[in-house]
């Protein structure tokens, strides 16, 4: 009978070992979701020295001064990513309000003097070291959490009313960015609360209504005269390419011209004549796909394009795997998130959709972005950690 | 989760699929499918072309003396997108530095005779501190350079341009000529040659441009040279021009010209009048080849104002163009129409020996004038002076006009009785006048020698029927007038010089020559231009009589030019030589003098030399051109050339 004591052994073992995997639920980690996010990261480097150092060369300027800075915000972005994924998400929900309400005054603080206007937009905080805080990215963050908690909340009765407190939610963040003003981060804003609205169970009647009146209120906002003109000549300019070589079609001919450039395998990394000579405007931020375009040709382009979309099939598994409505609804909240702003940004650079500041996640340059993207996708691994739990 | 939320995942995973897709087909489309047709948009994005023009060739004198070559100068450029309130500052900068007014710089960079791709100089000869200024704040000059831009250099010959309107001008090439020129090469900006050997051989001066294909980024900086080709220079042409004798040639006459210019006309009876003397045309040829040896014109010019910086100043190129100046830009030795007056008679002469109307031997009683026609004043000599018996010979030598006459209506009377009577005109043709003489310079007159089918002509659009029918008779007193150089006769300086020359080397007729050879810019020979000829006149018989006469001029006390010629050793070096005093409508009298210097023989040459409104040959061309012949052979001579005054009061024209 010495097996019937080692049977309990052995089942005590495994139930340690299952305890054990229970309780760290860091070694279900989604490798293929984290390794795609850093490879887009680690190529984002590469393209931003391309388009950056010549300029910064003849200029004798720091060569590296971007790269540089990048480099650190991704390090603080994965460290962030770690926190976020550290708490078991749904705490998190807990703590929605919180980032909320820390989002809501932020995007109000900024602005204010505290904040200081580049580029014609309101949109950051200066930090010490010259580095630069952009609220508005961390709200893309923060309305995921918060809505998917909200509507995870009150799933199967999401009824009118609810539907518009939901709403409300939504447009105190995306009113604060209008006035600031950055029209990009509003679509990207608008297109998670579409997301969530239709994955969480709203009747589609009410989504219907919903749909109605945001074409409204964007054909609002385009004849009202919100917006400046220059903002709306940059939405319509794709409808007429080519036509003004050197206006508000400037940058998309240019943009084209530098993807088409780099034909099948591309022209070699650091050899873009086009991005070499700083044709392309914004080419390190907005414009970073036309570097990949340019220097690593069509195999290049793919293949990012395909890593972006490990990246979706992952989220959308993890969405479907979830445990909870909540965890489902923070993927489909980051889903749209980068769905959008992929398809946006990589439309803009190749003329089929209109020019608007939408970062290419990763990618562009810029530490506020990168970091909320991090945030992100520590929500989806965390989800997917914990979804036995 | 529900059911339903599960369908409406797989919606939005439908979506994004169907975005990714779309993602894919775009790119591949824009990189592989169409990849070729953008080739050309990045060309014209990143590479441009910038013309190397070619240093232009020199010009050189038959000794090889430099008359043509290029300087290199300092100069500040403004390019012509400079505009707005950019344009405002910059030009207000760049007044304070170069210590300009601010409109004169606008109105450089306003020049419409700047093509508009390139960039306007705004000042030239530039002091380094001041291009040094502008290379290194060149943050504060945008659209400016300090640039080195090559310019033609005409260099002088004691103070003086050296024969301007042989050599020509250059300037920017136009929109006409651009036309006119298409499929050679040329461009926009380009040189090209305006007038004289810099238009003529133009072909062999321009060179061939190069170019710079530059990588340039968004601003238009430079990042790299991809090709690079240097241009070809041009040619070297060499003329046949002798610098000193050319100097010479037009010292004398300006001088001639200046002290003319104090004398009365004693012509003008009733009031105290100087002559105006305000041109003149001097040529010298060698009588073997008919190798121009010095061409002037008076008055000339700088062609140096022509290339300074942007081109002429308006201002210039206006003066240079008003009558009152007497237009220096002609050539008066080719293009100069004139009366020829007594010189002409060579030709009268030798259509007279060859009709037989009258021999060299025959004697004619000079009585001071002819009356052809009843009911008309008779035709005079000069101040009436009969000259009593004279031949052939004599009659040149002292210029009896009436002997002429004579032959004149002797072959009108022939015209009119149906005999032909063409022989002056006919002479005059086979002599080369009445067409150009083919020298390379361009715009050449051809001239005119009248006949009863010019008369015609020349009066076919007379709108009063009855003056028409009137004024295109072949009238006796044109003929008369014809036979002495006068009338509707008109000739250009080298014609007549070529006439004579002709007449001393037996009939044949050599075309001018002003290019000797052309060598490349390493000097290796590659073309000569070997003298040409023409089908010349068959001398008559009884010729000689007309060489000794012609000597007579000179030589003879009572030559008409002897006064000019006292000193000159006519012994060693024979010249003969004609007055003329070419009398024009309401104006002094041109004067006129032509002379081959040993012809026949060795060191031959033939020079003539008009002065408009001046006086009598005698008087004033014959001693420029006994002053240049004494340039010629080394012979001593007066600092300045030194009219005859005295001539204008002495018989014979």
């Amino acid at each position: 009978m010495a097996t019937v004591t080692r049977v309990p052994r052995t089942s005590v073992v495994l139930s340690d070992r299952k305890a054990r995997l229970m309780a760290t639920p860091f070694r279900h980690v989604d490798l293929v979701l984290l390794g795609s996010t850093i490879a887009i990261a680690f190529l984002g480097v590469l393209m931003i020295y391309s388009s950056t150092q010549p300029r910064l060369a003849s200029e004798h300027i720091d060569q590296l001064y971007f790269v540089k800075r990048q480099v650190a915000a991704i390090l603080v972005g994965i460290g962030l990513m770690v926190g976020v994924m550290a708490i078991d998400y749904r705490k998190l929900r807990d703590l929605g309000p919180l980032f909320y309400g820390a989002t809501v005054l932020g995007l109000l603080a900024v602005l204010s003097p505290l904040g200081h206007a580049t580029k014609g937009a309101q949109a950051r905080f200066p930090l010490p070291g010259g580095f630069e805080l952009q609220p508005s990215e961390f709200a893309k963050f923060a309305l995921i959490v918060a809505l998917a908690a909200y509507l995870s909340q009150h799933r199967g009765d999401l009824d009118a009313w609810r539907v518009a407190v939901t709403l409300t939610l939504a447009v105190i963040p995306i009113g604060l960015v209008l006035l600031q003003p950055d029209l990009g981060t509003d679509l990207v804003l608008v297109v998670i609360l579409l997301g969530l609205l239709t994955v969480s169970g709203v009747k589609a009647r009410h989504l219907v209504v919903l749909l109605l009146l945001a074409a409204t209120a964007v054909g609002a906002v385009v004849q009202l005269g919100v917006l400046k003109r220059y903002q709306v000549d940059r939405l319509t300019s794709f409808l007429h390419q080519g036509q003004n070589t050197k206006g508000a079609t400037y940058n998309v001919n240019q943009s084209k011209i530098a993807i088409a450039n780099g034909h099948l395998t591309g022209k070699g990394f650091h050899k873009g004549t086009q991005t070499r000579l700083g044709f392309v405007p914004e080419q390190h931020t907005d414009f970073i796909f036309t570097v990949v375009g340019e220097e690593l040709g069509f195999a290049g382009g793919a293949t990012l394009l395909a890593l972006f979309a490990l990246i979706m099939w992952r989220t959308w598994r993890i969405a479907a795997l979830a445990g909870d409505m909540f965890g489902s609804l923070l993927c489909v909240g980051v889903l749209a998130m980068l769905g959008f702003q992929v398809f946006e940004n990589v439309g803009m650079t190749m003329g089929i959709m209109p020019v608007t500041g939408i970062p290419l996640p990763w990618m562009s340059y810029g530490g506020s972005a990168v970091m909320a993207y991090f945030m992100c996708i520590g929500l989806v691994l965390n989800v997917h950690m914990r979804r036995f739990t | 989760m529900t059911e339903g939320s599960r369908v409406r995942l797989m919606v939005v995973g439908v979506v994004v699929f169907a975005v990714f897709s779309a993602l894919f087909a775009r790119l591949w489309f824009l990189q592989v499918v169409s990849g070729n047709e953008v080739a050309a948009a990045v060309q014209t994005n990143s590479v441009r072309t910038v013309r190397i023009p070619a240093p232009r060739g020199e010009i050189l004198d038959a000794k090889g003396n430099l008359l043509v070559d290029n300087a290199v100068v300092n100069a500040i450029t403004v390019r012509r997108n400079l505009v707005g309130k950019e344009r405002t500052v910059v030009v207000n900068r760049l007044a304070g530095l170069l210590r300009k007014p601010v409109p004169q710089i606008e109105k450089n960079l306003n020049d419409p005779r700047v093509s508009p791709y390139s960039a306007v100089p705004v000042a030239t000869n530039v002091p380094f501190d001041q291009l040094a200024y502008v290379k290194e704040h060149q943050q504060d000059f945008p659209d400016v350079d300090a640039v080195s831009l090559t310019v033609r250099r005409y260099h002088l010959w004691g103070g003086m341009p050296v024969a301007p309107q042989v050599l020509g001008y250059v300037g920017e090439i136009n929109g006409d000529e651009l036309k006119a020129r298409k499929g050679q090469g040329y461009a926009l900006g380009d040189t090209v040659g305006k007038s004289g050997v810099e238009q003529s051989m133009e072909p062999e001066l321009r060179g061939v441009a190069g170019y710079d294909k530059l990588e340039v980024d968004n601003t238009g900086r430079v990042v790299r040279v991809i090709a690079h080709k240097d241009p070809v220079p041009g040619d070297n042409v060499y003329l046949t021009i002798d610098a000193n004798l050319q100097g010479t040639a037009q010292k004398a006459l300006n001088d001639a010209m200046t002290q003319d210019r104090i004398l009365r006309d004693p012509s003008i009876k009733d009031h105290f009048q100087t002559f105006n003397a305000p041109g003149g045309a001097f040529v010298l040829m060698d009588a073997h080849d008919g190798s121009v040896k010095a061409m002037a014109s008076e008055p000339d010019y700088d062609p140096n104002q022509f290339v300074q910086g942007n081109g002429i100043p308006t201002p210039t190129w206006k003066w240079l163009n008003d009558p009152a100046h007497a237009y220096p830009l002609t050539n008066r030795a080719v293009q100069g129409l004139y009366a020829p007056g007594s010189t002409f008679k060579l030709v009268t002469a030798t259509a007279m020996l060859q009709s037989g109307f009258r021999g060299p031997n025959t004697t004619y009683r000079d009585t001071g004038q002819f009356a052809c026609c009843k009911g008309q004043p008779p035709f005079k000599n000069d101040h009436g002076t009969a000259y009593g018996t004279v031949d052939l010979s004599r009659a040149l030598t002292v210029s009896s006009d009436a002997y002429f006459y004579t032959v004149g209506y002797g072959f009108w009377q022939a015209y009119k009785a149906g005999f032909g009577g063409h022989n002056i005109q006919d002479a005059a043709t086979a002599y080369g006048f009445g067409s150009p003489t083919g020298i390379a310079l361009a715009d050449e007159s051809k001239g005119r020698v009248p006949d009863a089918a010019w008369k015609v002509a020349f009066n076919k659009n007379n709108a009063d029927p009855v003056a028409k029918q009137q004024n295109s008779i072949w009238n006796p007193g044109d003929n008369i007038l014809l036979a002495t150089g006068q009338g509707d006769l008109l000739v250009t300086p080298l014609q007549l010089a070529s006439a004579y020359m002709t007449f001393a080397d037996g009939g044949t007729r050599w075309v001018p020559r002003v290019v000797d050879k052309v060598t490349d810019y390493r000097g290796r020979l590659i073309r000569t231009y070997p003298a040409v000829q023409k089908p010349g006149v068959t001398l008559p018989a009884g010729s000689d009589a007309i060489q000794a006469g012609l000597e007579g001029v000179t030589k003879d006390p009572k030559g008409t030019a002897a006064g000019a010629f006292a000193g000159f050793p006519l012994d060693q070096i024979p010249v003969m030589a004609k007055t003329g005093t070419a009398q024009v409508q309401g104006k002094s009298a041109t004067s006129v003098f032509v002379a081959v210097s040993n012809p026949g023989g060795p060191y031959s040459y033939v020079a003539t030399s008009f002065v408009e409104e001046a006086g009598y040959g005698a008087a004033v061309s014959a001693p420029i051109v006994r002053h240049v012949f004494d340039a010629v052979y080394g012979l001593p001579s007066t600092p300045q050339v030194q009219i005859d005054a005295a001539a204008n009061t002495a018989a014979g024209n």
